[in-house]
């Protein structure tokens, strides 16, 4: 049983755990994965500022369509659950097994929250007319979010699954803190994604009299 | 934790007590036979593995090429239809660059790396054997489209309602190994989804997508293994240059992937749930994907000639008896090769009307890389300046790549300059390019890294006269296959066309670019086969038949299990040849011995949950053609995906500790550490 | 695996633990604050520059908070640091050279009809 131990602890070459440094480097590439789908939609928004064009016809404006209250509100939902996420990590550092579990639970409860509002969130937007075929910015929307939705969704699974293990025994000491951290560091990426989500594709519609792309620029349409 | 009965170190794994992992299921850790190459964790087998898979996919692809070639032989030909041939170029492109190149480099890696370093494993061992897995089915289900196409042809699907009600009858992918919307992907009015063609493009992009994830795995794991697990001493610019050539590979891939896996996605999108990304008739832009495809596109290219450099940074030192010139120089032209990459990826569509500005900001840039990439040029002459050169195999192939990459790299540059390019664009002289580079360079230096490693990885020598006939048979072949087609690209022949008349005058020199195509078609074969047999027959040979300079070759051939019988301390670059030649010795750290070291334990679940990829490869495309309940393949996929993972994460990491013999000259493991 | 098999962490790590804890809550609280001064900003009367650039740099405050404090960036060794800022980087450097290409609006069509 030791020799694990020290097998699993093995000294490397830069003293960084190795499941941690490779959970950077995904993040890293995960930048790049997110930065492709953003980009995707803000080219799109700036060729078509109007919006999209619904079921009747009518060029509509994405500013209808957005509810600022609801966003806002899963937005704190998400900043939250990475205040308990930092929280449950810190826990397990202190090998506090009943601290951890009650947070990473707040963890997946803000987690499911935020989900459910991405849900609403889509049929809201659906019955007001924008679908994922009838524009290039339902196209854009759906897959942006979706796909950051996903992240969430598999973030949440994995610390469900976290959560009991903890109740087996075997969660604890170094290794424990460590699988816990690096949960953590997935669940805080998807979160900062989230954090440029919202100001990009949510807030700056609002800005000027019909949104950052409409302030004059030359539109291309057809 | 598991109830572990290893606690006695066993001198070989088959006298180990069978072990239950934390889910109660035996762990194969005796396995021999069989069981052992389909569950090992072990980098030099996962090696070996690459690079069969690799050679006979190379295989595949050069058949692929000698169909082209042999319907471009005469004018008016119908060898094969306009269709087979489009076929053909995208199958051969798409196979030989992510199931030839990129496997052979990865089993270069796989088995290099961790001895380069000083290590006994990568940091994730599972996590290797599923990229492994991960490509052997993604290849397969790129592959299985030929074999749908082939029973289209042969009739076989004709009294299936699906098939009846198929559009298009196109199974293999035939849109070039690029695949450009609008082509690939759909027109009409919300969401109708019309295509343009058929189920080719969805095998095509679930191919590639699994095929991405593994390439992306493999990364992750090589960069956390390069910068965390070298030997005590080792540091970063003591690093064998391929090393580091295999980490800036590494970091290309996982920087470059994701923009192919979101074009991916979109594209997919589009096909299968009528999105409208690239749908010009919703306001679509086609010219996305060509961007998107071409921010992976281009370090994509470079992620394919790295290795092979990195391969000619060995071979030359170790055969002039002179170590690398300039290293320090060499590494970094590597990494701003690396990095200047992604700001260059417009230049394969300067003729699609990116405006005066862009156009010269990346013809300027696309001129810039050609500079690390000289000065890399320079750095190998200098080291064979003033050498004894050794022409061995290796080495005549390594002096072949600098020399035939050089001439590939003047086409470039020409390409470089965009008013030139808008000549040169979808002409043959492309072909002759990028042909140079992939042939001249990066097959001629995985070739010789073949036939460099081979006697380590089994220990037993090449036979020489066969090895120089295949290498003089190949260079010629290609030479005479790709240097005519210089010319035929600046008079005007165009790429991806099945046929062309008589009378343009391009008739004698496609023909002679088919003789040549045969010779390297007989090239390869006579490479291959004498490697292969090589392996199984070949003459024994000693551990260090080359006198090589780097931690490798102070191994046994074939290589142990546990790569390292003491874990070795380093001093210098170079670290062996120093060892033998100079003042400066090897340690060896105070570990191993009776006491023994820690092996991964091997393990089913990397292979059960890429199982998963194989049901999404073939359900979205089975959707795609119209099968009824495709989709519950897809989901069942995904769901073996997840429960693999999830027992993966379940069975607990094990491992075994195995008895190494103390080396000739190491202290034993009661002694201190050497200095 | 039981914690009995290892030490108990030591008093200078749990003492440094607490810190960190009322740091997440200080931090928390900022965070909270700052995005619901983004919402309030977009509504108010100022020239649109002036609340792009604030939002930008709040986001990427945020951002950055989250990243330093709750990922530990800030604790950790430096190569992390690195490994994601050149990921980060690259991201951001390669798409907005992307938008930059798709902003092109005068492409002089003499030279090709």
């Amino acid at each position: 049983m030791s020799d694990h131990a020290v097998a699993h602890e093995a000294p490397t070459s830069t003293g960084i755990d190795h499941k941690k440094l490779i959970m950077w480097l995904f993040l890293a590439s995960d930048c790049m994965f997110f930065g492709t789908l953003i980009s995707t939609h803000l080219l799109y928004r700036k060729l078509f500022p109007a919006g999209f064009t619904d079921a009747e016809g009518h060029q509509r404006f994405i500013q209808d369509l957005f509810s600022i209250e609801l966003t806002s509100f899963s937005t704190f939902i998400l900043l939250m659950s990475s205040f308990l996420m930092a929280l449950a990590v810190s826990a397990m550092h202190k090998g506090q097994l009943k601290s951890f579990r009650r947070n990473v639970l707040g963890v997946i409860v803000f987690g499911l929250i935020f989900l459910g509002c991405q849900v609403f969130e889509f049929t809201h937007f659906y019955h007001k007319g924008l679908t994922i075929q009838n524009s290039v910015l339902g196209s854009t929307f759906y897959v942006l979010t979706g796909t950051h939705g996903t992240h969430v969704a598999i973030g949440v699974l994995w610390l469900v699954l976290l959560y009991f293990y903890s109740f087996t025994g075997k969660l604890g000491g170094h290794m424990g803190a460590l699988d816990v951290e690096v949960a953590g560091l997935y669940w805080h990426f998807v979160d900062i994604v989230w954090i440029i989500i919202f100001t990009a594709v949510y807030l700056v519609e609002y800005l000027g009299p019909s949104g950052i792309w409409g302030s004059g620029l030359p539109v291309v349409v057809k | 934790m598991s109830q572990d009965t290893h606690h006695a170190p066993v001198a070989c794994k088959t006298e180990l007590a069978p072990e239950r992992n934390d889910l109660g299921l035996y762990r194969p850790d005796r396995a021999t036979g069989w069981t052992d190459w389909l569950t090992t964790v072990d980098h030099k087998k996962i090696g070996i593995l690459y690079g069969a898979f690799a050679m006979l996919y190379f295989l595949i692809g050069g058949a692929e090429a000698l169909a082209i070639r042999t319907q471009l032989a005469r004018p008016d030909n119908d060898f094969v239809t306009a269709r087979m041939y489009n076929q053909l170029f995208t199958m051969h492109g798409t196979t030989m660059i992510f199931l030839g190149v990129m496997p052979l480099s990865a089993a270069f890696f796989n088995f290099l790396v961790p001895l380069q370093i000083g290590a006994r494993d990568v940091a994730f061992p599972r996590l290797n054997a599923f990229s492994l897995w991960t490509f052997v089915f993604g290849a397969f289900v790129l592959n299985a489209s030929w074999l749908f196409e082939f029973g289209h042809l042969a009739g076989w699907f004709d009294s299936f309602a699906w098939h009846k009600a198929l559009v298009y009858t196109d199974f293999a992918p035939a849109n070039g190994w690029f695949s450009y919307a609008p082509l690939a992907g759909t027109f009409g009015a919300n969401g109708q989804a019309l295509r343009f063609t058929g189920v080719g493009t969805d095998f095509w992009i679930i191919g590639i997508q699994v095929l991405g994830i593994a390439s992306l795995a493999a990364s992750f794991n090589f960069i956390c293994t390069i910068i965390n697990m070298r030997a005590k001493g080792m540091t970063m610019m003591r690093l064998p240059a391929f090393t580091w050539m295999a980490l800036v590979t590494s970091v290309l891939i996982i920087l470059a992937f994701p923009a192919i896996t979101v074009a991916l996605i979109e594209l997919m999108f589009d096909r299968a749930f009528g999105a409208n990304f690239f749908n010009p008739s919703a306001g679509g832009q086609p010219v996305l994907w060509q961007h998107l495809f071409w921010i992976f596109g281009h370090p994509e290219v470079y992620i394919l000639v790295l290795p092979a450099m990195g391969i000619v940074s060995e071979v030359l030192p170790t055969f002039s008896g002179k170590s690398l010139f300039g290293y320090p120089i060499v590494v970094f032209s590597g990494a701003v090769i690396g990095f200047l990459g992604f700001a260059v990826w417009s230049h394969h569509m300067f003729t699609t009307g990116l405006g005066p500005v862009p156009t010269a900001a990346f013809s300027l840039l696309t001129m810039a890389i050609a500079v690390p990439t000289g000065v890399k040029i320079f750095n190998w002459v200098g080291t064979i300046w003033g050498g004894r050169i050794r022409f061995t195999p290796p080495m005549v192939l390594a002096l072949g790549f600098i020399w035939m990459f050089m001439c590939g790299g003047f086409s470039g540059i020409m390409h470089s300059s965009a008013p030139a390019d808008s000549q040169q664009q979808d002409s043959y002289f492309v072909i002759a390019h990028f042909h140079y580079v992939l042939l001249g360079g990066v097959l001629l230096g995985l070739m010789a890294g073949l036939y460099f490693w081979f006697p380590k990885i089994f220990g037993r020598m090449p036979n020489a006269p066969v090895a120089y006939l295949g290498s003089a048979l190949v260079i010629l072949g290609f030479n005479l296959a790709f240097g005519p087609m210089h010319y035929l690209g600046l008079v005007g022949q165009p790429r991806r066309t099945h046929t062309y008349h008589a009378g343009n005058g391009w008739e004698t020199w496609n023909y002679v670019a088919t003789i040549g195509a045969y010779i390297l078609g007989i090239g390869v074969v006579i490479v291959f086969g004498n490697l292969v047999w090589t392996a199984f027959r070949g003459k024994k040979c000693g551990d260090d038949p080359w006198d090589g300079r780097t931690l490798e070759w102070s191994l046994p051939s074939p290589v142990p299990d546990y790569n390292f019988a003491q874990a070795p301390v380093v001093t210098t670059r170079d670290a062996f040849f120093e060892h033998k030649h100079g003042a400066r010795k090897i340690g060896f750290e105070n570990d191993g011995g009776d006491a023994g070291v820690h092996m991964p334990s091997q393990s089913w679940m990397p292979m059960l949950a890429s199982a998963g990829f194989f049901f999404i490869g073939f359900g979205m495309p089975m959707m795609a053609m119209g099968i009824p309940h495709a989709g519950w393949l897809v989901i069942s996929g995904l769901g073996v995906l997840f429960l693999g993972i999830w027992l993966w994460a379940l069975e607990g990491p094990g491992g075994y500790m195995l008895k190494t013999p103390a080396p000739a000259g190491a202290p034993a493991p009661a002694e201190t550490v050497a200095r | 695996m039981s914690s009995s098999h290892e030490a108990a962490p030591s008093r200078a790590f749990l003492a440094e633990e607490v810190r960190r804890y009322h740091h997440f809550i200080v931090l928390a609280l900022w965070l909270a604050v700052v995005t619901g001064a983004e919402i309030v900003l977009i509504y108010l009367p100022l020239p649109t520059a002036v609340i792009f650039t604030a939002l930008t740099l709040m986001s990427a405050g945020k951002f950055f908070a989250v990243i330093l404090w709750f990922m530990h960036l800030i604790y950790d060794k430096r190569l992390l640091f690195w490994c994601f800022l050149a990921g980060l980087v690259l991201a951001f450097s390669t798409y907005a050279a992307l938008l930059m290409l798709f902003s092109v609006d005068r492409i002089d069509t003499r030279w090709f009809s």
